[in-house]
């Protein structure tokens, strides 16, 4: 969700791994200049995910690979696809654009013939044509910027809200609390700014008055300065689009500057550590635009609970989402009999509502999520976020 | 206004913090000690494992307890900075400046990166906070908070000035920091006085780390890197290697941040306050103090 390139390098990026993936592709159909362990096996159905686990952003790929790692596994346990195993094939993408495009050939000349992965837009963008070369259907589990369904490819499928869809559940919360004067302020980051923007331009149009639109630097602790031009500003209703580090920095900083408003965070801030970072007494008056909570969910129980064994840590943001990915992936090619994208694109198209942790899934034309099933959560008592409303009329 | 003053203020007491063993170690061997920044992580690391390993510590009463924790993490830090002195800096000390500068990086990697390998790379949460109510004072909004890590920071840092300038161990550091090969010949041992100069840097940065985690609540693996930039750049701006120009750079750092961010918004805020260094700078490149070689240590 994370954007550093500027657009010549980034072209530049796709373009020289456009030919690289060409290259492994003939390489591929040569019949093996020193490739043959790469082969596409016989055994087993390679499902490929490129998730940061370096970096910052690093946290998010465990909980991506684990969750997808479940899902494999009880698929497998389960007969596999038509008596085939899966075998999830992970790369580390870094949240870098130049380092995704490298893992991405990687996966590519590693016989994947299907990717259920991306997190960072920035890292996944270039990333799309070469796995449209290679001709591998891709399932995003998390990232969900709107430059991805611009990128207009046939083999694109996203699990998660756009932002268009996620800034749509903020206005119509902001409005149901009856907000008089709205802030909002993102972290700089592609996919923040993206939610930031969107918000702004809906908000204005469903007629609220927007008094402030900040922008803050990430991977900092002292955010007192912004908390004070929010509460000069005057608001009654803030929204944060970044990250739940920051965002429980934010908040309590904000708190401590006077601010006496809502507080309202984007998905990325969906996680127990926001409580935690916020502190004691600092949680009141928050909440976030999400998905849908593994808590909400029936059975739900015994998937955290799987999963705090199986890993020794609590499932995290995108957790579940990688966890449908596969799943998603999985049945589509079950459906589809067949491997090749073509057949599994078309499969995907035809899912109607797949039961899946983020509601039933439905794919649009765009492979979007035909309802971005956005809900508002707040935060529980145990500090983990809850159900609050689920915008449903 | 008195706001924004007292935002950069606190917010440039932790750089100084730091900035003053960057400095010092600058002033005494000539080395950028690129691991410092994340010497203060390990400091807020140190303070989260007392914490959580020991329950009763968290529920005792908040000022006392940080206090004792500040103390830990500082000879934990302490002894860790001449640790880190002794195994990385000190067998390449006689070496091209380059080659120490490139085991610094490593040193600040290995110690990032062991840390995620020990925690994970998710943050963490501090399990004590200080918190208490906040204070009008001349129309600016101050917590208690904050005042009592401001007092801390001042202590420590009169404390430091206090044994550099009127100890007799201060007075061999100031005689290395002018001349090494001189002070030996005095018969002074300057690799002792070395060791004790990173004993004292890394404790200062353990105790900023404690303060920040207690203070901030979120700790990670990483929070040592931006904020070791920002301490080398208070410690240049102060002039480097001059202990109150350390002092002086970090608070002037933190105001600038703070003014920047208040007119310009939180996008510029580095934009602007850098600008302004570089401004400084090529019109005096020593730094506010650094012309004061005389006090240099």
């Amino acid at each position: 969700m994370k954007s550093t390139r500027s657009a010549s390098v980034w072209r530049r990026a796709r373009y020289l791994a456009a030919s690289v993936a060409l290259a492994t592709a003939v390489a591929g159909c040569g019949g093996g200049v020193g490739g043959s362990d790469d082969e596409k096996s016989g055994d087993t159905i390679k499902f490929g995910m490129l998730a940061p686990f370096s970096g910052t952003e690093s946290a998010f790929g465990d909980y991506m690979k684990n969750g997808a790692a479940l899902a494999v596994e009880e698929i497998n346990a389960d007969g596999g696809i038509d008596g085939k195993d899966i075998e999830l094939v992970t790369q580390d993408d870094g949240c870098d654009a130049t380092t995704a495009v490298a893992a991405a050939n990687k996966l590519v000349s590693q016989g994947v013939v299907a990717s259920v992965g991306g997190y960072c837009s920035g890292a996944t963008l270039p990333t799309l044509p070469i796995f449209l070369q290679a001709e591998v259907p891709m399932v995003i589990p998390a990232a969900n910027s709107n430059a991805l369904v611009e990128a207009d490819q046939e083999n694109v499928f996203l699990i998660n809200g756009t932002g268009t869809q996620q800034a749509a559940a903020a206005v119509a919360f902001a409005k149901k609390e009856g907000a008089s004067k709205i802030a909002v302020i993102d972290d700089s980051t592609d996919y923040s700014v993206d939610l930031a923007d969107s918000f702004v331009e809906q908000a204005k149009s469903a007629g609220l008055d927007v008094v402030l639109d900040a922008t803050m630097t990430p991977k900092e602790k002292d955010y007192s300065a912004e908390a004070n031009k929010l509460v000069k500003s005057g608001a009654d209703f803030v929204y944060w689009t970044g990250y739940y580090q920051e965002g429980g920095l934010l908040n309590r900083q904000s708190k401590d500057a006077g601010y006496k408003g809502t507080f309202l965070a984007g998905d990325g801030s969906v996680d127990a550590s926001f409580a935690e970072i916020s502190g004691k007494d600092y949680t009141d008056n928050v909440y976030a635009t999400f998905t849908q909570t593994p808590d909400m969910l029936e059975g739900a129980e015994d998937w955290i609970a799987d999963y705090t064994k199986k890993f020794g840590d609590e499932p995290g943001p995108y957790s579940t989402q990688s966890y449908d990915a596969v799943r998603v992936m999985a049945e589509a090619i079950k459906n589809a009999d067949s491997t090749e994208m073509k057949d599994v694109n078309a499969a995907l198209r035809d899912l109607d509502g797949f039961p899946a942790f983020s509601g039933p899934i439905t794919f649009t034309e765009e492979g979007t999520l035909a309802e971005g099933g956005f809900a508002i959560v707040t935060i529980g008592d145990d500090g983990s976020f809850v159900l609050h409303d689920d915008l449903q009329g | 206004m008195s706001q924004i003053i007292i935002n950069g203020l606190f917010v440039g007491s932790f750089y100084a913090l730091i900035a003053l063993g960057y400095s010092m170690v600058y002033g005494i061997i000539k080395l950028l000690n690129f691991a410092h920044g994340d010497v203060y992580m390990i400091g807020a690391f140190v303070g989260f494992v007392l914490l959580t390993s020991f329950g009763g510590l968290a529920a005792a009463a908040t000022i006392p307890t940080l206090v004792l924790l500040v103390l830990v993490a500082m000879i934990f830090t302490g002894l860790l900075g001449v640790t880190v002195e002794r195994v990385a800096y000190r067998p390449l000390r006689s070496s091209p400046r380059l080659a120490v500068l490139i085991t610094a990086v490593g040193m600040s990697f290995t110690l990032e990166y062991a840390v995620r390998q020990i925690f994970g790379p998710s943050p963490k949460a501090y399990p004590v906070r200080v918190s208490g109510g906040s204070v009008e004072f001349i129309g600016a909004r101050i917590s208690t908070a904050q005042l009592v890590l401001m007092a801390l920071a001042a202590l420590l840092m009169v404390v430091l000035a206090f044994y550099v300038n009127r100890t007799r161990e201060g007075r061999a550091m100031r005689a290395i920091a002018l001349d090494p090969a001189a002070s030996t010949l005095m018969g002074i041992n300057v690799n002792r006085v070395i060791s004790r100069v990173f004993f004292i840097g890394s404790a200062l940065a353990g105790a900023a780390g404690v303060m920040a985690g207690a203070y901030y609540g979120s700790i990670d693996f990483l929070m040592g890197f931006v904020i070791g930039i920002k301490a080398f750049t208070a410690a240049v701006i102060g002039g480097i290697g001059n202990l109150y120009g350390a002092m002086l750079g970090g608070l002037t750092l933190g105001l600038l941040e703070s003014f920047g961010t208040a007119w310009l918004g939180g996008e510029w805020r580095d934009v602007f306050s850098f600008a302004c260094l570089i401004i400084f700078l090529s019109f005096k490149p020593t730094g506010i103090l650094g012309a004061r070689v005389v006090e240099r240590m």
